[in-house]
């Protein structure tokens, strides 16, 4: 099948900005006299617009990445850069969805999402139409008044992916989005988030176990292994958006990657996820 | 499940219930009462305790003392628990002021709220503003330790999300730290209430001087006037029962957003 670049997919709004660069990247851990090497010259370019999956297994440092590329972590070493731009803190141009939705229980979800445009530079009016216009992206019309505990699981993760996405960021960061959701609730997120990509535009770097989720969202996989974290390999999706999951290409690669993970010559088809646990 | 299957709630008001026992006690203290004798001097029978209720009420007595112990516990309350908010607030919000702060407020906190009443009658002798400095402690202690602690647990994962939507040190308590920390705040307000009313009660039975139920109820002792000490206890008892159903009503009102299951 022939390769359809994003930016020729009808509808997909492509930016110009949002180009990611992470360059020999390391990170330590210290436990009392030993250290622990978390992440080992990392380097990883990341197009404007493009989807990126990360895949893994626990303890391969994923995490930690993004907490870097967030900006909650600036003890590293290395450089990160956003358009050119040094990483430094935290910043309203970088978005990050965690494994758990981390909605305020205080908070409605209106109020929950507007606070990510707490000190925005924009009217209130303003503010109100993004919220409003966010709730709609991620298809909550309706529970603008809910409290977190009145939601569930895949409606509380939707709400926290359309608080990251309110400030229109150049840079989603996706931690395991659906790590925590059941499967069905699973594969229906990832299709609406392919969806609010095209709608969007923005860069997405994702961490994923998944790796089938991997495939089938991001237009390159890379696949780390750990001590030290690494990248051992980046496989290139050349299928056009939104995808088929059934896609013999898919599952190939698919089956590629989970070899690799698990260092069998050949992985038996009916492993789908590999062993969930915490990353650091 | 077997408590539904009971289905108290089908006698709709169940708070009836709890009316017998009290109801039941009354019967056998009349009954005491009115055996005479030795049993005279320990009972008073009911209609007593109802005309001492309506004298003191007619003469205005009741409602000076009455209105004297609870002014002074809510101002203790208001004193204590603000500034034991604040200092709570202080410790929970800056590493220094608590290792500043902790040695002592452990230490103090160990003294018996009523183990400083000599040493504050010596200095500021036996008037309302020694009381009120008693009272007031007991309200400082609770409303200090719950509003540290509320803050000490905020999750971090919560905090994260204030750092990338960057909400600066005012935002990050307002809108994270203090909702928070609000349900451990609301158990120190309850403990400090029923602190204040008692240490009220019992600074004024100890200083006994001034206006004051506690002071009331000593002055009623020593002229073995057990309808006035009835009255005074029934009123001290109604109005804690009467407090904490009120505090119960704002916290379930202010906390309303966490979850039945919690």
């Amino acid at each position: 099948m022939d390769y359809v670049p994003h930016s020729q997919i009808p509808g997909h709004k492509v930016k110009q900005t949002g180009a990611v660069s992470l360059k020999g990247i390391k990170k330590q851990f210290n436990f009392k006299d030993r250290e622990l090497k978390v992440l080992s010259e990392f380097s990883l370019d990341v197009q404007p617009g493009e989807f990126v999956s990360i895949v893994g297994p626990s303890g391969c440092g994923k995490s930690t990445l993004l907490r870097l590329i967030a900006g909650l972590d600036d003890t590293y070493d290395g450089t990160i850069t956003l358009d050119g731009q040094r990483v430094a803190g935290t910043s309203l141009e970088r978005g990050l969805v965690f494994q758990d939705h981390r909605l305020f229980p205080w908070m409605t979800l209106e109020d929950n999402i507007a606070l990510a445009l707490t000190n925005r530079q924009i009217s209130k009016d303003a503010k109100a139409k993004l919220v409003a216009d966010h709730i709609a992206l991620v298809g909550l019309k309706g529970f603008e008044k809910a409290f977190p505990h009145q939601l569930s699981g895949g409606m509380a993760q939707r709400a926290a992916i359309a608080r990251s996405l309110v400030n229109e960021p150049k840079v989603l960061l996706l931690d395991e989005p659906f790590g925590a959701l059941d499967a069905l609730t699973r594969v229906h997120l990832q299709g609406e988030l392919q969806r609010i990509w095209l709608a969007q535009g923005s860069t997405m770097i994702m961490i994923t176990h998944d790796v089938e989720e991997a495939l089938y969202l991001g237009d390159r996989v890379v696949v780390m292994q750990a001590n030290p974290g690494r990248i051992t390999h980046t496989v290139d999706v050349n299928l056009p958006h939104p995808r088929d999951r059934a896609s013999p290409v898919l599952h190939r690669l698919k089956d590629e990657i989970l070899a690799e993970l698990t260092n069998v010559p050949e992985a038996p088809n009916s492993v789908v996820r590999l062993i969930k646990g915490d990353d650091q | 499940m077997t408590l539904k299957t009971l289905n108290l709630n089908a006698f709709k008001p169940v708070w009836l219930l709890g009316l017998i026992p009290p109801v039941l006690f009354l019967l056998w203290w009349d009954h005491e009462a009115a055996k005479g004798g030795a049993n005279a001097l320990a009972f008073v029978s009911l209609a007593q305790v109802g005309q001492a209720l309506i004298d003191m009420f007619s003469s205005g007595e009741l409602a000076l003392s009455y209105g004297s112990s609870l002014g002074r516990a809510l101002s203790g309350l208001l004193i204590g628990g603000g500034i034991g908010t604040l200092v709570g607030i202080a410790m929970g919000l800056s590493k220094p002021v608590e290792w500043a702060a902790s040695p002592i407020y452990n230490s103090f906190r160990q003294v018996p709220i009523l183990g400083w009443l000599p040493l504050i009658g010596l200095w500021f002798g036996s008037g309302d503003l020694s009381k009120l400095i008693i009272v007031a402690l007991s309200a400082f202690y609770p409303t200090v330790l719950y509003t540290f602690e509320g803050l000490k647990q905020v999750e971090a994962r919560l905090l994260d999300v204030g750092r990338v939507y960057r909400l600066n040190g005012w935002q990050t308590f307002w809108r994270i730290q203090w909702p928070a920390a609000l349900p451990s705040i609301f158990t120190g307000l309850f403990q400090a209430l029923a602190f204040t009313w008692i240490s009220t009660i019992g600074v004024e039975l100890l200083f006994s001087s001034g206006a004051g139920l506690g002071a009331m109820m000593q002055q009623a002792q020593l002229q073995a006037r057990l309808d006035i000490v009835l009255v005074c206890i029934l009123f001290v008892g109604l109005t804690g029962f009467a407090i904490n159903f009120l505090i119960k009503r704002l916290s379930q009102h202010v906390l309303s957003w966490r979850s039945v299951r919690a």
